[in-house]
């Protein structure tokens, strides 16, 4: 009821009509889209988005012919600190868009699919700044956090545990693959092959 | 790109394809997910795509639901079927949760049609594939190599001097040192002096007033810090023309100097190095010290792909090197034409590649018996603990008085074997039959192995239970051709020793022995056995062909167990290694499995107890 009201709420805001698909009530069933994006830093407040990575999956497959990968122009180098953990260097980002270019790529990308992500809050709040002052609007897209669903998944076998949610944990945990390169895209497609096996996993040792 | 992609790159077929191949892929390949009991594909089917496993696994099933194959990790499927066009014989079913790249029909045969060698590689048969691997695994020695780093065993010390000392007076220094430059210590930073400085003080002494290495020295000096790669140094020494460079600590401290000859026998074949340092050795340290260096020479001859077979004869070259300069080193001169030194064993053979055991006896002349033996046989094995060969485990070793003793001694030992024939007995025989001398008096041990074949023949019956032991262990093969793996800290190993190698061996040791044959080897026991007649060359040259997979896997597991620190042992993992060389250790142990049948047959072994 609240959820329908706000939705509404959201969509009479929204200044440009190229972007009404995000409202469109009919979604593909089966498809996902989970997305990643690497920032120069923390705080959705202050920092900035440097690169966007995403990835659709249909049913029990992740389209990696169709992958997103963008990387946004910045106005300030980055700072040393986040070049050390993304590992993009200023000269990574000569075919770089800019932010509004991006975005708009990214929301033609994802149409009203629902979004998969880890620690998808961050990631939905970093893209909201934008889309707000861009065309007055959040993501009215479903959301569905990864760790959460591994959660519940492991809550089941130890009720009162402490479920260690570290990306690398669950990585491990469910015997996935390790990727060694740390990118939107490539952690969009961890995540995504996460989303997969935790679909089809009833429980968790 | 997808870093899951990059991984691919390492593996045959894909090592064979370009940048932009690859991005063809990445254009065009999806990850798809399958839980278990998926079928993937019905037989009589089509497939639609090739199939790359990431991670799980397939197994594949004919009608009868007899298992076909299987496949795991980086292994590829359907390939032939799409180059064909023709449907599959088989069902694919997921055994173990699979996640996999599937590679669309189009774009899978457009790879084709861009890459020869990519295609071929569907078509090629398993000995073929056997090739690539071994391309494979020299690609990944040379980079090996690159990867190599800097530490302190490659360096010489450094002769380090004040900036402020008269040139003469550092040239003496340097000859006690003997040193090839000087490290010139200067208020501020290192300076070098090398013999292109010394011409230049030579020429221009007087003319220009040189006193003290300060005058002469190239200053600032380029050196590195240690850690650097091997390579980048060698690029960096022949970028500036520079023969000596030193090595500095993270603090700036000079560690050492770095040769550039050093460097580049580094990165060229050791053995030529390592035997001729073995033959001028002339104390028992550089002895010891050359030995030492036969690890690094193996492991690099096998990334070469060089076959094992001619490693072994390689290492027992500088083996046998060793033990002469052993002999001459620690028995005393008066014993040299009165005893033999005898290899036993692998060793005996002319098979021990790494250090597993040694094996070694000492024969005799009638009548000479010197009273330090003790003394002297302890102070030999002690220098082969110190080179770094295992003890062995049976005992067999010139300080146990069984093996070290008088020709009529061992004499006495081959009339108790044949007539009291046990286990031990067998065993002991076993390992005589497989002696070479070394050094010393060579013909002591001609006439014991002569005397051992002569009672031989004398006793036929005895080649039955001599054979028997063939029979000991369970091929490592079972039902519908499946490994047989081991318990506990052994899953997904076999023991490759008991479940092949071992029947192989015995099994053509006794037809040797049958035979009278002289080489202890075993491909020069097959060979030899294929030239007198006994063996068609077809099936001489598809045991040779068992024998060498099997020794060739066993060292690479071996070689890997010792990179990590591991114990060595005879356990072969048959997850850890590609599908090629699982099915060749399939068809090796299947030759290995009708030998055996034929040494059964032969001996009659179904009526020995």
């Amino acid at each position: 009821m609240f959820e329908k009201l706000k939705r509404r709420w959201n969509r009479k805001h929204l200044n440009d009509e190229r972007f009404a698909f995000l409202f469109d009530e009919k979604v593909p069933s089966d498809e996902v889209v989970v997305f990643d994006c690497e920032t120069t830093g923390l705080d959705p407040q202050k920092d900035h988005i440097v690169s966007i990575g995403a990835v659709k999956i249909k049913g029990d497959k992740i389209l990696t012919d169709q992958a997103l990968h963008l990387y946004v122009q910045q106005k300030e180098g980055i700072a040393h600190e986040s070049i050390k953990i993304h590992q993009i260097r200023n000269c990574d980002l000569h075919s770089a868009v800019t932010i509004e270019e991006a975005i708009e790529s990214f929301l033609y990308f994802i149409q009203n699919r629902t979004l998969a992500g880890y620690y998808l809050e961050f990631d939905i709040a970093m893209i909201n700044k934008y889309t707000k002052k861009m065309f007055a609007i959040t993501l009215p897209n479903k959301q569905e956090e990864v760790s959460a669903l591994y959660y519940d998944k492991k809550i089941s076998t130890i009720p009162q545990g402490n479920i260690d949610l570290r990306f690398d944990t669950i990585v491990e945990n469910l015997a996935l693959p390790r990727l060694k390169a740390h990118d939107a895209l490539n952690d969009a497609v961890m995540t995504a092959m996460m989303y997969l096996k935790l679909k089809h996993t009833t429980k968790l040792k | 790109m997808i870093a899951l992609l990059e991984t691919l790159k390492a593996h045959p077929p894909f090592s064979f394809l370009d940048k932009t191949s690859f991005a063809a892929i990445e254009h065009n390949a999806q990850i798809a997910y399958y839980p278990n009991d998926t079928i993937l594909i019905e037989p009589h089917t089509f497939f639609d795509k090739l199939f790359v496993i990431i991670k799980g696994m397939v197994e594949v099933n004919n009608h009868e639901d007899e298992l076909i194959d299987v496949y795991r990790i980086h292994d590829v499927f359907g390939g032939i079927e799409l180059l064909k066009n023709e449907a599959s014989l088989y069902r694919y079913k997921v055994t173990e949760e699979l996640i996999c790249y599937e590679i669309s029909h189009e774009t899978f045969l457009k790879l084709c049609a861009a890459n020869k060698a990519f295609k071929d590689y569907f078509f090629s048969s398993i000995v073929e594939r056997f090739e690539m691997l071994k391309e494979k695994r020299e690609y990944a020695a040379m980079s090996d190599l690159m990867m190599a780093r800097v530490d302190k065993s490659i360096l010489h010390e450094a002769c380090i001097l004040p900036s402020d000392m008269p040139i003469i007076e550092s040239l003496k220094q340097m000859e006690a040192y003997n040193a090839a430059s000087v490290i010139v210590k200067n208020p501020q930073g290192y300076g070098i002096v090398t013999d292109a400085d010394l011409r230049y003080y030579i020429l221009h002494q007087q003319s220009k007033n040189l006193l003290s290495l300060s005058d002469i020295q190239s200053y600032p000096v380029i050196s590195i810090e240690e850690g650097e790669l091997l390579f980048n140094i060698l690029l960096l020494m022949t970028e500036h023309t520079i023969k000596h460079l030193p090595v500095l600590d993270k603090e700036g401290k000079v560690l050492g100097v770095l040769e550039l000859i050093d460097l580049l026998s580094f990165f060229s074949n050791q053995s030529h190095l390592i035997a001729a340092q073995m033959e001028k050795a002339s104390s028992l340290e550089a002895v010891i010290d050359a030995a030492k260096r036969v690890e690094i020479m193996i492991s690099a001859l096998h990334a070469k792909g060089v076959k094992s077979r001619y490693i072994a004869k390689l290492v027992s070259e500088i083996n046998k090197k060793m033990y002469i300069k052993l002999f001459e080193m620690i028995f005393p001169k008066s014993w040299h034409d009165k005893c033999a030194l005898v290899l036993l064993g692998s060793e005996g053979r002319g098979e021990q590649i790494l250090r597993t055991d040694q094996d070694n006896a000492l024969i005799f002349e009638e009548g000479f018996m010197p009273d330090n033996i003790e003394e002297v046989t302890q102070h030999f094995i002690l220098a082969l603990d110190q080179i770094g060969f295992p003890r062995c485990s049976g005992n067999v070793m010139v300080i146990n008085p069984q093996w070290c003793k008088s020709l009529g001694g061992y004499k006495e030992d081959i009339n108790k074997w044949i007539d009291h024939q046990n286990g031990e007995s067998l065993i002991n025989m076993a390992i005589l039959f497989d002696s070479a001398a070394i050094a010393g008096e060579k013909d002591l041990h001609t006439r014991l192995r002569e005397y051992l074949i002569a009672k031989t023949r004398e006793y036929p019956n005895i080649l039955a239970y001599f054979a028997k032991p063939v029979e000991y262990f369970e091929s490592a093969l079972g039902f519908f051709s499946r490994f047989v793996t081991g318990a506990k800290e052994h899953q997904n190993e076999i023991d490759i020793k008991k479940g092949a190698l071992f029947a192989l061996i015995h099994g053509v040791r006794t037809l040797a022995l049958e035979h009278a044959i002289e080489p202890t080897n075993t491909i020069l026991r097959i060979k030899a056995l294929n030239d007198i007649g006994f063996m068609s060359k077809e099936d001489a040259s598809e045991l040779i062909e068992a024998f060498e997979v099997i020794n060739s896997l066993r060292l690479h597991s071996q070689l890997e167990k010792l990179a990590k620190g591991k114990k060595v042992d005879n356990y072969i993992s048959i997850v850890e290694i590609g599908k090629l060389e699982r099915d060749l250790l399939k068809e090796a142990i299947k030759s290995v499995d009708s030998f055996k049948k034929m040494i059964s047959y032969h001996f009659h072994l179904s009526m020995v107890g």
